[in-house]
């Protein structure tokens, strides 16, 4: 230990100085893909109640078309922050979690994010039911895929949420 | 920042070394987190724009960096690291 360390240590003793990190991700190793599966489940829910949402006729009253457009915006931008959201939580694994030797048991891996990252742009941007299937979809092959990696078969099984949509869940042991 | 800094070294910064000069590639430099603005990073500017800068960390393979966070602007620099002191 050089001198000069000796007295930058003694300074902050005395005087402590910010910590600049060189890591400000902590390598914590938990993940899961429900997240992404689960956001996907709202994107589904948006387009259906959006869908069902009866849109004010030429007869309706200014009060009816308001309350129209408050439920017609507050879906919307649901819709829009939890496509947002599976996207991020699809990074994540695909940035943190997969590494290399996951992608030589599965090379489609690439694709499969990639393709699930544009469809979930295209589910945010319009009223799209089938892009919005097609979303969950993409975050269930990621989820199988997940769930291989950790050694754990898969299920697919109907969802309890009003969306109803096959889902794959781990068997636990 | 594997192998030019290790846990538990110091660092001496000049916040002014940006004021006469711009901040240039291969710099050593301490910035504001973009993603948790109370904390402080150290890493080495990639590339420089008009107003933006781009870091990575030596440690390329285990580094959380601007392929993460994307550019960071240049009032977030804190300065250059000037002296480095090994632990």
């Amino acid at each position: 230990m050089s001198l000069l360390y000796s007295l930058a240590r003694l300074l902050d003793r005395i005087s402590p100085a910010p910590i600049a990190y060189a890591h400000c991700d902590i390598p914590c190793g938990i993940y899961d893909p429900h997240h992404s599966q689960l956001a996907a489940h709202t994107v589904v829910r948006m387009n259906d109640l959006i869908n069902q949402l009866e849109k004010p006729g030429a007869s309706a009253t200014p009060e009816q078309r308001q309350e129209y457009t408050n439920k017609l915006a507050r879906y919307l931008a649901t819709k829009e922050q939890h496509a947002e959201l599976a996207k991020n939580e699809i990074r994540i694994l695909w940035g943190d979690y997969f590494k290399p030797e996951h992608l030589k048991t599965f090379p489609e891996l690439h694709d499969l994010v990639w393709k699930a990252l544009k469809t979930a742009s295209k589910a945010r941007q319009e009223i799209n039911l089938q892009a919005a299937e097609d979303l969950l979809k993409a975050t269930n092959d990621i989820a199988s895929i997940f769930w291989k990696t950790k050694g754990f078969e898969t299920t697919t099984a109907k969802a309890p949420y009003p969306t109803e949509r096959q889902t794959v869940y781990p068997k636990y042991k | 920042m594997r192998p030019t800094l290790a846990p538990g070294d110091y660092v001496v910064v000049n916040r002014w070394a940006y004021r006469f000069r711009r901040p240039a590639a291969g710099d050593v430099v301490v910035v504001r987190n973009p993603e948790a603005p109370e904390r402080f990073l150290v890493k080495r500017i990639f590339d420089v724009t008009r107003s933006r800068i781009e870091v990575v960390g030596d440690n390329e393979g285990r580094s959380r960096d601007s392929r993460t966070f994307g550019p960071i602007p240049l009032e977030k620099v804190v300065g250059k690291v000037w002296i480095r002191l090994r632990r």
